[in-house]
C-alpha cells in the first residue's frame, strides 16, 4: 500500500509530461502548417 | 571557493558544465526567437494566443519552485505520510480554483495585461496601486527564495560558495529573460519542465529502492508516531492543511504570474491548461515530498538540523555521479522556472500599471520607452533579490504571512468583476479594515482571551464559509456559494468558537476573508448604481501597435 503511494506520483508526472510533449508538438506543428510563430 | 561542499559531491568543473550546459541552452532557446525590435504588448503577454503544450508546460513550471519541493519533503519529514498531500494538493488547488474566474476577468478584459490594470480600468487607482503592490512584493519575496535556494543547492554539492551560487543564478535567469520577457519565459519553461518532471520520474524510484524499497516501511516503522503513519493526520491538517485551504484563493489572486498566464493563453484553452498544470504541479510537488516520508521512516536526521537540507542530503547518499547531476539540473530548472516568471511579472506590472497608465497616461505611453521600463525592472528586481538573498533571511515565513494578508483582497477582487454595485470606496474599504484586523490577530498584539477571542473566532467562523463559499462561486455560481458558505459556516461553528483563536496564523487568514467581505458587502448595498461591465475591454488593451492589432481607447478618468 505504501509502496503504491511512493510510485504513483512519479507514474501521474509521467502521464503529464507525454500530455505537455504532445500538446507542445501539436502546437509547433500548426504554426509551421499556418506559418506564424510559436510564440 | 570555500569549504562548504561536501569531498566527493560534484566537482567544479562538472557544476560549471551542467551550469553553462542549463544557461547556455536556455540563452540559445530565447536567442532563437528574439526580434531585433521587440513589441511592448508580447514582451507582457506574447500576443495573448499561446498553445495548450507551451502555456500548460509554463504554468506548471512556474508554479513549481525549488521551496515547494523543499516544504514538501519537510511536510513530509514532520508530518509523515498525509504530509505531502496537505502541502501539494492545497498548492495545486491554487492553480484549479483560479481558471473560472480567470476566465471571467479574460471576458472582461481580453487585452489586458495585468490584474491591477484591469483593476483600475473597473475601479481606479487606489484598487489598482493596492493589488499592484501586493503583486510585486510577492513576486520579490518568490525571487529572492529561488535565488537562496539556488545559492543552497550550489553550497551544498559543489566546492563553490553560497554567494557564488546565487550570483551565478542570478545572472543566468536575468540572461535569458531581459532581452524578449515573458516570451522567453514561457518558451524556456517548457524544456525546464521537461527535464524537471523528467527527473521526478527517475529521482523518487531510485531513491525509494536504494533506501530499502518495500521493506523501509517495517524496518523504519519504529521512527514514526501513529499520527504520521496515519494518511487522516489531525496535526497534518491542521498546522499544514487548513492554513494552506484558507491560502488557496489568496496565493492565486495575489499571483502576477498566474495573471499573466491566464491573459496570455488562448481564451479556449484556459481550462485544460490550468487542469494539467494542476494535476502536474500536485503530482511533481507530492512525489518530492515522498523524500521527506522516506527520511522519516529512515530516522535521518538533517544536517545542521536544517530540513531543507533533506533533499539535497537524500540525493547525496543515493544517487550515483549521473542521477546526482539530473538532481542538480532539476533544482536548478524548478527556481530558473519560477524566477523568469517573477522577472516578467515584475516588469509588466511595471510597464502597464506604473508606466502605462500612471507616468505616461495610455494615451500617450511610447512602446520604446515601455520595454526600457521593462528591461531596467528586470535588473533592478534581480539586484534587489540578491541583496535580500545575500542577507539569507528566513523569507518563506514572510511569503506564508504575506500569503495570509492576501485573504483581505480576494472577495473585493473576485466581486468586483461579477457585481456591478461594487465601487472603489467599498474594495479599498474592505481591503483597509482586513488588514487592520489581520496583523493583530496574526501576530496576537491583543490577548485572545475573553470577549476578544470570541470575536475572531465567530469571525473565523464566518471566514470558513467565505472560503468555501468562493471557491464553490467560480464552479457553480452565486445560488450553490450562497448555500455552501452558510452551510459551512453552521457546521464549523459549534467546533470553530472556542478553539480556532488558538491557530494564529490560520484564525488571522479566515478574519481577513470575512472582514473584507463584510465590509465589500456592506458598503456595495448602499450603492444603488451597476457598473458597465463592457467599459472594460475599452479602457485596456494593447500599448504597441507594431502588430496591426487595435488599440484601446483612452480612459475617461475611472472613478467608480
Amino acid at each position: 500500500m505504501l509502496t503504491f503511494y511512493v510510485l504513483m506520483w512519479p507514474a501521474v508526472v509521467a502521464g503529464v509530461l507525454f500530455f505537455i510533449a504532445r500538446g507542445f508538438l501539436r502546437d509547433w506543428r500548426e504554426a509551421r502548417r499556418e506559418g506564424h510563430r510559436l510564440i | 571557493m570555500s569549504p562548504e561542499g561536501i569531498p566527493g559531491q560534484l566537482s567544479a568543473p562538472l557544476i560549471i558544465a551542467l551550469l553553462v550546459l542549463f544557461y547556455g541552452g536556455t540563452l540559445f532557446i530565447s536567442f532563437t526567437i528574439s526580434r531585433k525590435k521587440e513589441n511592448a504588448d508580447d514582451y507582457m503577454t506574447a500576443g495573448s494566443k499561446i498553445g495548450f503544450g507551451v502555456s500548460a508546460a509554463s504554468m506548471t513550471a512556474t508554479w513549481i519552485w525549488a521551496s515547494s519541493m523543499y516544504a514538501s519533503a519537510t511536510a513530509g519529514y514532520t508530518y509523515g505520510v498525509s504530509g505531502p498531500i496537505h502541502y501539494g494538493l492545497w498548492g495545486a488547488l491554487m492553480i484549479l480554483f483560479i481558471y473560472p474566474f480567470g476566465r471571467r476577468i479574460r471576458k472582461v478584459a481580453p487585452r489586458a495585461h495585468t490584474l491591477a490594470e484591469v483593476m483600475y480600468a473597473r475601479h481606479g487607482r487606489s484598487s489598482q496601486l493596492m493589488l499592484a503592490g501586493s503583486n510585486v512584493l510577492g513576486s520579490v519575496i518568490s525571487l529572492t527564495s529561488n535565488f537562496i535556494a539556488g545559492g543552497a543547492l550550489v553550497a551544498m554539492l559543489s566546492p563553490f560558495s553560497f554567494q557564488q551560487g546565487i550570483v551565478t543564478i542570478a545572472g543566468g535567469v536575468l540572461l535569458y529573460t531581459l532581452w524578449s520577457g515573458f516570451r522567453a519565459s514561457v518558451l524556456t519553461d517548457f524544456t525546464q519542465v521537461m527535464a524537471m518532471l523528467g527527473a521526478v520520474v527517475v529521482i523518487i524510484p531510485v531513491v525509494f529502492f536504494a533506501a530499502g524499497g518495500p521493506e523501509l516501511f517495517t524496518a523504519g516503522a519504529a521512527n514514526v508516531t501513529p499520527q504520521q503513519q496515519s494518511f487522516f493526520s489531525s496535526d497534518a491538517f491542521l498546522n499544514q492543511g487548513a492554513p494552506y485551504i484558507a491560502a488557496v484563493l489568496a496565493y492565486a489572486i495575489g499571483n502576477q504570474t498566474i495573471a499573466q498566464r491566464l491573459f496570455a493563453v488562448r481564451e479556449d484553452l484556459i481550462k485544460p491548461t490550468f487542469v494539467t498544470a494542476t494535476v502536474g504541479y500536485g503530482a511533481t510537488i507530492i512525489g518530492i515530498g515522498m523524500l521527506g516520508v522516506i527520511a522519516l521512516y529512515l530516522g535521518i536526521e538533517p544536517t545542521g538540523g536544517d530540513v531543507n537540507n533533506l533533499i539535497p542530503q537524500l540525493a547525496a547518499t543515493y544517487l550515483g555521479p549521473v542521477l546526482l547531476a539530473v538532481f542538480f539540473i532539476m533544482i536548478i530548472g524548478a527556481l530558473s522556472s519560477t524566477a523568469d516568471s517573477d522577472l516578467s511579472a515584475l516588469s509588466s506590472i511595471m510597464m502597464a500599471d506604473v508606466y502605462g497608465q500612471n507616468v505616461a497616461g495610455r494615451k500617450k505611453a511610447d512602446p520604446r520607452t515601455m520595454l526600457l521600463v521593462g528591461r531596467v525592472t528586470m535588473i533592478v528586481a534581480t539586484g534587489a533579490g540578491l541583496y535580500f538573498a545575500s542577507g539569507q533571511l528566513n523569507i518563506l515565513d514572510l511569503l506564508v504571512f504575506v500569503g495570509a494578508l492576501w485573504g483581505a483582497l480576494v472577495f473585493p477582487v473576485i466581486a468586483s468583476f461579477y457585481w456591478g454595485r461594487v465601487t472603489n470606496v467599498a474594495f479599498t474599504a474592505a481591503t483597509l479594515s482586513a488588514i487592520a484586523l489581520f496583523v493583530p490577530v496574526r501576530f496576537e498584539l491583543v490577548p485572545m482571551t475573553g470577549p476578544i477571542g470570541l470575536l475572531v473566532d465567530v469571525l473565523a467562523v464566518i471566514g470558513v464559509g467565505v472560503v468555501l463559499g468562493l471557491m464553490c462561486f467560480g464552479f457553480f455560481g452565486t445560488r450553490v456559494a450562497l448555500v455552501v458558505g452558510v452551510l459551512a459556516t453552521v457546521v464549523v461553528a459549534p467546533f470553530g468558537i472556542g478553539f480556532l483563536h488558538d491557530y494564529t496564523v490560520l484564525s488571522a487568514s479566515l478574519v481577513a476573508y470575512s472582514v473584507s467581505t463584510l465590509v465589500c458587502v456592506a458598503l456595495t448595498l448602499r450603492n444603488r448604481e451597476s457598473f458597465d461591465f463592457s467599459l472594460i475591454a475599452r479602457r485596456t488593451g494593447e500599448f504597441d501597435e507594431d502588430d496591426d492589432v487595435p488599440t484601446a481607447d483612452p480612459v475617461p478618468n475611472p472613478t467608480r
